[in-house]
């Protein structure tokens, strides 16, 4: 295991953010912590990168706790956060040099060199980042957290805000990053990111894990089919099953809901369930 | 191996606030703005006052460098440390990539502290040239080095402190005008402590600067700028010790 973190909670003067999360992720496993805004993702994100000190709980990363031995850990991972925090007023390359500094890369001129050439920013590479779109700006954090070559990175809403094309890149540049055995531990309120890059996902809700699985077993487990009705008064709704079966049976004996579909669940759908359900 | 790494930490958060430094450097607006008050203390004080005054035989424009040049390295040393900090951690966020990185919060806060001693000292010595080419007069002794450096050590510390804390931007201008603003002022930049009323002297002689005052103006070792010495001494420490202290604790 790359990553084990166990019973982590946080709480910010009277909202619990997080409550008693548990994550264990392998080496090269890309894991998906899915939910709604205010899920409790980016806390949990920050208690694992050091940022912020659960309330209780432990992290040990590659086999190093992250109190008691920060450095090692910190030498593990790497952190792209939800916003850029690059330094605007720098180039690129200047943010690439500062980063490989801090984290001591043995030849950061061969290192950054290599990074531009990986990451398509020779273009770029003079222009102070304050310049660069928002795509590319996240193209250049994923970039730089990659010249230490970490065995964990953490991402936290990778493509959040970014058009259509760009996230199509950044989901690309994660492909690529997970073929050369990274792991990854992503969060997103996508259901279709999580589910085209995550071989599990926890699905998170008022700070808590809720479900923890594949994507596909979660689809399974929580119900195959999606009952969508209209009742009489035009209120949508939705409903799980396992089976085409169930879906018939529970139909009989209900005439006020027409019109109603029935289609194969996604990811998606659990989520909304669980959503409604807590 | 540890120290080696202290070193290599510390000369990556110098390196990042240098390159930042000299991206503003070519802005004119930051360096009117760094350094246009001492100047204009400097030129008004020392024309208005400076041939009519004198402190023990000392030629007022020189008292006068030498307490611009303590305010100044202090001002410039103190705020672009802690704006460096305080900005970096609450509005463009890339602190946290200082704080997540497998350097040590002793070596971020040497970084820190080294690149606000430079950043002082080159305030410092346009202070020095203008009062010599203002005023003929030339401050560059060896008491004065000691107190340049242990005031821009001081004062970049508590930079580096207050960065840490504070929880918006508008904090640093009430610590401003409630603490560096009065220190600047009543320490002994423009007019000698010992004028003071016997209550504000007391109070006077707990600031750091009036002691970098006290040292910079010395021509003997004496008792008074042995005290001194060892205040600042002992102030200097104190804050590096409480600033790598709320490195380690830093949380959000």
């Amino acid at each position: 295991m790359i990553l084990v973190a166990e019973n982590l909670s946080k709480s910010y003067r009277r909202v619990q953010a997080a409550d008693n999360v548990s994550l264990r992720i392998d080496v090269g496993e890309v894991f998906g912590l899915l939910g709604p805004n205010g899920a409790g993702k980016t806390t949990v994100i920050k208690m694992i990168s050091t940022l912020t000190h659960p309330d209780s709980g432990s992290v040990v990363i590659k086999g190093f706790d992250i109190r008691a031995q920060a450095r090692q850990a910190r030498s593990a991972f790497a952190v792209v956060p939800q916003e850029n925090n690059l330094d605007g007023e720098l180039s690129v390359v200047d943010n690439l040099r500062v980063y490989a500094s801090l984290h001591r890369v043995a030849t950061p001129r061969a290192a950054i060199d290599r990074i531009i050439a990986e990451f398509g920013i020779a273009d770029k590479a003079r222009v102070p980042v304050e310049k660069l779109s928002g795509g590319q700006k996240r193209r250049v954090m994923i970039a730089r957290v990659m010249l230490t070559q970490p065995e964990l990175i953490l991402l936290d809403e990778p493509t959040l805000g970014l058009d259509p094309s760009f996230r199509r890149d950044i989901w690309n540049l994660i492909t690529r990053i997970r073929r050369q055995g990274t792991a990854i531990l992503l969060t997103t309120h996508y259901t279709d990111e999580a589910e085209s890059l995550c071989d599990r996902v926890a699905i998170m809700s008022k700070g808590r894990i809720i479900h923890e699985d594949t994507p596909q077993n979660l689809i399974t487990t929580a119900g195959s089919f999606v009952l969508e009705t209209t009742d009489s008064n035009g209120q949508r709704d939705f409903r799980l099953f396992t089976s085409q079966e169930e879906i018939n049976r529970s139909l009989i004996d209900r005439k006020d809901i027409e019109p109603y579909t029935v289609r194969a669940a996604k990811l998606e759908d659990i989520v909304a369930n669980v959503e409604h359900n807590h | 191996m540890i120290l080696n790494d202290f070193k290599a930490g510390a000369g990556a958060v110098l390196l990042r606030e240098m390159l930042l430094l000299k991206v503003k450097l070519t802005r004119f607006g930051f360096v009117f703005y760094s350094l246009m008050s001492p100047l204009i203390y400097l030129a008004a004080f020392g024309f208005g006052f400076g041939s009519r005054i004198s402190f023990d035989g000392v030629r007022y424009e020189l008292f006068l460098v030498q307490g611009l040049i303590s305010m100044t390295s202090m001002m410039n040393s103190y705020n672009l440390v802690m704006t460096s900090v305080s900005f970096g951690r609450l509005h463009n966020k890339s602190f946290q990539t200082i704080i997540t990185s497998p350097t040590s919060p002793a070596a971020i806060m040497a970084g820190l502290i080294l690149s606000g001693i430079l950043r002082g000292l080159v305030a410092a010595a346009v202070i020095i040239g203008a009062g010599y080419l203002l005023f003929d007069v030339f401050v560059l002794s060896g008491f004065a080095a000691v107190a340049l450096l242990l005031n821009l050590a001081f004062f970049s510390g508590l930079g580096v402190i207050v960065g840490l804390l504070i929880k918006d931007m508008e904090s640093s201008a009430m610590i401003m005008n409630f603490f560096i603003m009065p220190m600047s002022f009543f320490s002994g930049t423009f007019f000698p402590v010992d004028n003071l009323p016997n209550a504000v002297k007391g109070v006077v002689y707990l600031f750091p600067l009036t002691h970098t005052n006290i040292i910079m103006r010395a021509q003997t070792l004496d008792g008074a700028v042995i005290v001194s010495g060892l205040i600042l001494l002992a102030a200097t420490l104190a804050v590096g010790t409480v600033g790598t202290c709320t490195m380690s604790n830093y949380s959000e």
